[in-house]
């Protein structure tokens, strides 16, 4: 017979205030199997803890129910009384009776009357709870960083210094991302490449980082703490143990005038490359789209019509045959750190997105973007840091700086604000006026969100030091009028139009997640937003982990985020895997899927609606070992307690341990007999 | 009809199947047969009689029919879904059977007939107008020549449907439950299914007892309604629920519903391709979520 503890806490005036808790108490102590029921100011105290352990010791209690607060919060606190009082801790179940009654309701008498048949319908869960234990899972203690920006460089470097190898892989040739780009940094001005080369070179010397560039996730098969991770190693074209980076092969390419990636298309490359000068590893890649001898052999010609690369290399590194290959690692856990890209502003637009075509993006050669300014600025980039308009060279001497290009527009397409974009125009108006001392820097804005250490400051000082001239409002046209651009804007603090004969506009495009991004999530069983930003577990209280356990997530894949925050989050992540990686073992709850492989006819639909890919077909044997049949089996490392497939299961099969049909019949049957 | 013989002898002489499971002549009519000896091959028969279902001899609750041996089966259209099914949930190897597949221009509504009688608008089984599948694909060989498209009958199921579904709420939940009343829960809808395959159906469950296993009005109506969803998608419309069932219950109707539902809303036929995934385990991001608020 079961002997239940009752305990009915007021959360102060949480609850009593509309649920009265005494009631609860007095209702349920007349209910069947109940020993004890009590109330109390605050169940989760000292005392209030201390009321329950007594409780179970004085009436050797068979199960608790805790009608309280949602089991997200106080589940663990009261789990870990009952196990101190010799108590399973899993006989131990929370009604909430404030988030799903007190806090929503009004009517004292009929909250009161909710929360005695929220409470009985525990009472008969716990009547069918078993005592289980936690399950213990191995560690793999090496980590996959997918993204070589300067989030994946911290979060690998952070692990690696913890003493844990690093498998640190980057789908372009050089690891550095968007922030080898860019010319100085907000809010201080430093070189953004002196800060950065030195991080990518620690990584890549770091004994225990592994690094793969110009590859990508394959497949991720496993789970938290024993993942398997495939990774697509792209046709490189030359062998990384031969090459010595002489830059030879790049000397001796004929196709010189491919727009460089690096360059944001405002210098070339060759089709053999290295992006940049600083790159790491400093090997090259050959780009089979634009090489002349590849473009050749899609012809279909008979002989190869180059190999100037392979003649000029003293080391025979260059191979044109070479395919991809696959490589398999054995990992715990998986940063996710994949950046974004700028919104691509011209005519032709991603799904759902309506483009800018009015700015002239792409049409008008003096309409660049943030990225190509951060290019025309740095001083290793194409103009060598002069502020040098692309169609004609020249200085211009008025530019325009249009902020919210994409962003905060929802109706076309991007709602949420990049975030990024007034920093880095105070800093584009600042850098461009200390170059050009009698041009004009234009900023119009919507406003200014300079939220950060030093960030307001620093938009203030362009406007009050370096005078640019900031105009509250939007741009409705960009076109080219023979030599200028002119801009058609609105002043809504004058409300008056407004139009600019400008020589070079900037617009400052929305941030969006990089391209493959919802194949990547779909690969780690991670979610996304409308947006394809990767989903946190938790907005305040999980912020770098992931729905997936063992996934984590850095940077501005997972929303617009500056360098310090991406940094921040990327160290965050450091923390969590070595967290995970300082215990040989994982302890994770019994909520699991278990199937009864006497009733279970192994159709494997289970295994077809499960997300996390924790069921696999297992042979069944006879007592002397011969092969009888095939059932479905729930791998308890992985799965995660969604029960999607015991709602599947025809013959009723597979249940969660925690939620058995057996509880969740009593549960409903409770509701139908004490009215 | 010599080239099912012919088909059948090779097949157990040279020992490819050890049991071909088709139709013979009996004194009430067409009934399986199962042939193990090449002898008796002329037996077999094919004609509008041969409305049997023989997939249900597959499915793995007969593990007394599997003890025969490797088993060649004849199937028409609706039977070979039937296999692929099966074969679709992991129930069958595809290399442990020989599909023998006939063309099929449709069959009687009544297999009880000493004599093949042509098809007409008053005879013919009404699921089998505007049948898809009359030449089954999945086989390893096909037999018979092309057949007619069988005869509309007097009302289809489609529109016996569309008539129920015209009538008001109350008088619909009155009809099925007058329909269910009659249930005496012997089971022989899912006994004769080629689909039912779970060693324990839900309905003997007793830890919980989801249904109500008397035959009481409450309790038919959980049955029929758990079997209805359990075949949502599965269901190859082979029309032996309804045949064999002693009351009557117009199950058929039943089943055609949520064939239409399912076609509606995820663009799903049941069909003889195993690859072709069934809806429950095949996300699509088109599927309509309309039911999330």
């Amino acid at each position: 017979m079961s002997r239940i503890g009752v305990f009915v806490c007021h959360c102060g005036e949480n609850i009593a205030r509309t649920v009265d808790c005494e009631a609860v108490a007095e209702a349920l102590r007349e209910h069947p199997g109940v020993a004890v029921a009590e109330d109390y100011k605050y169940m989760c105290s000292d005392p209030g803890q201390a009321l329950v352990k007594k409780a179970i010791e004085d009436n050797n209690l068979t199960g608790v129910v805790i009608a309280a607060c949602s089991p997200h919060m106080h589940e663990k606190t009261f789990r870990r009384a009952c196990d101190q009082a010799g108590l399973n801790q899993f006989m131990c179940e929370m009604a909430n009776v404030r988030e799903h009654c007190s806090w929503i309701h009004d009517d004292r008498g009929q909250a009161t009357d909710k929360a005695i048949d929220i409470t009985r319908t525990i009472v008969e869960k716990v009547k069918h709870n078993r005592p289980l234990e936690s399950i213990h899972i191995p560690v793999t203690k090496r980590a996959l960083v997918i993204g070589g920006g300067i989030a994946g460089i911290q979060a690998a470097l952070d692990i690696a210094d913890g003493g844990h190898e690093v498998v640190l892989i980057e789908k372009e040739a050089s690891i550095g991302g968007h922030m080898s780009q860019l010319s100085e940094t907000f809010p201080t001005l430093d070189c953004s490449q002196c800060i950065l080369t030195p991080r990518m070179v620690e990584a890549y010397q770091h004994p225990n980082i592994k690094l793969h560039t110009w590859s990508e996730v394959e497949k991720v098969d496993g789970y938290i703490g024993n993942f398997e991770v495939t990774i697509r190693k792209k046709a490189r074209s030359v062998n990384e143990d031969l090459c010595n980076g002489c830059g030879d092969c790049q000397a001796a390419c004929p196709a010189k005038r491919i727009p460089s990636e690096f360059e944001a298309g405002l210098g070339k490359r060759t089709a053999i490359y290295v992006p940049f000068p600083q790159a790491v590893p400093n090997i090259p890649v050959l780009d089979r789209v634009n090489c002349t001898l590849f473009k050749g052999r899609r012809k279909g010609l008979a002989k190869d019509v180059c190999g100037k690369c392979k003649e000029a290399c003293l080391k025979a590194a260059i191979d044109f045959d070479t395919e991809d290959t696959f490589v398999t690692e054995a990992v715990g856990a998986i940063v996710v750190a994949t950046g974004f890209k700028l919104y691509d502003i011209g005519r032709d637009q991603p799904e759902g997105l309506k483009g800018y075509g009015e700015y002239g993006y792409g049409e008008v050669p003096d309409v660049i973007d943030g990225l190509q300014f951060e290019r025309l600025a740095s001083a290793s980039g194409p103009t060598e840091g002069a502020i040098l308009r692309p169609s004609d060279g020249k200085e211009p001497k008025t530019v325009v700086f249009v902020h919210c290009v994409g962003s905060r527009d929802p109706e076309k397409g991007i709602s949420y604000c990049s975030k990024i974009c007034c920093m880095y125009n105070a800093k584009h108006a600042m850098l461009y006026k200390h170059k050009v001392h009698d041009g004009r820097a234009i900023a119009f804005y919507m406003d200014i969100r300079a939220g950060g250490k030093g960030y307001d400051e620093f938009s203030r000082r362009a406007i009050e030091e370096d005078g640019a001239e900031y105009v509250r409002g939007r741009v409705s046209r960009i076109f080219r009028d023979g030599d200028v651009v002119k801009v058609w804007g609105y002043d809504t603090l004058s409300g008056e139009q407004v139009v600019i004969d400008a020589d070079m506009v900037v617009l400052a495009t929305a941030m969006r997640p990089q391209d493959g991004i919802r194949e990547l999530a779909q690969k780690l069983s991670v979610s996304t937003d409308e947006h394809g930003f990767i989903n946190e577990a938790h907005p305040k209280l999980r912020p770098v982990e992931t729905n997936t356990a063992g996934v984590f997530v850095a940077g501005a894949c997972q929303a617009p985020r500056d360098i310090p925050e991406a940094v921040a989050m990327a160290s965050a992540t450091g923390a969590k895997v070595l967290g995970l990686f300082s215990a040989d073992e994982l302890e994770r709850e019994p909520a699991v899927a278990v199937v009864d492989e006497n009733t279970c006819i192994g159709c494997m639909r289970c295994e077809l609606v499960c997300p996390y890919g924790a069921i696999e077909q297992r042979e069944i044997c006879t007592v002397d070992g011969h092969v009888c049949g095939h059932v479905a089996y729930v791998n308890p490392g992985v799965c995660q307690g969604c029960g999607t497939c015991q709602a599947v299961c025809l013959s009723k099969s597979v249940e969660l341990q925690t939620f058995t049909d057996e509880q969740i019949f009593s549960e409903i049957n409770a509701l139908c007999y004490w009215e | 009809m010599n080239e099912l013989h012919e088909l059948a002898r090779t097949l157990l002489t040279d020992g490819t199947v050890r049991v071909i499971i088709g139709w013979e002549d009996a004194r009430r009519g067409a009934r399986p047969a199962f042939i193990t000896d090449p002898a008796d091959t002329d037996k077999l028969i094919f004609d509008t009689r041969c409305v049997h279902n023989l997939v249900t001899y597959l499915n793995p609750r007969r593990d007394n029919v599997a003890e025969l041996g490797k088993i060649g089966l004849v199937v028409k259209g609706c039977d070979a879904k039937a296999v692929a099914g099966l074969l679709r949930e992991a129930q069958l190897n595809r290399d442990d059977i020989v599909l023998i597949g006939v063309r099929c221009g449709g069959v009687l509504e009544e297999s009880e007939l000493a004599e093949a009688v042509a098809l007409s608008a008053e005879n013919v089984a009404p699921r089998c107008f505007g049948c898809d599948n009359r030449e089954p694909k999945l086989v390893d060989h096909l037999l018979g020549e092309a057949q007619p498209e069988p005869p509309r009958p007097i009302m289809t199921i489609d529109e016996r449907v569309e008539a129920l579904e015209a009538r008001p709420l109350e008088e619909r939940w009155a009809f099925w439950t007058e329909q269910f009343s009659k249930c005496v829960r012997c089971y022989a809808c899912r006994q004769v299914c080629p689909l039912c395959v779970c060693e324990r159906c839900v309905a003997e469950k007793t830890r919980p007892q989801w249904i109500d296993s008397s035959a009481h009005p409450r309790g038919n109506m959980s049955w029929n309604i758990t079997r209805a969803l359990h075949l949502a998608g599965r269901c190859v419309d082979c029309g032996e629920c309804e045949r064999f069932c002693p009351v009557g219950i117009p199950l058929s109707l039943v089943n055609r519903k949520l064939q239409q539902i399912v076609s509606e809303r995820y663009g799903y036929t049941v069909s003889d391709d195993p690859e072709n995934a069934a809806p429950i385990g095949d996300y699509r991001l088109d599927d309509k979520q309309e039911f999330i608020k």
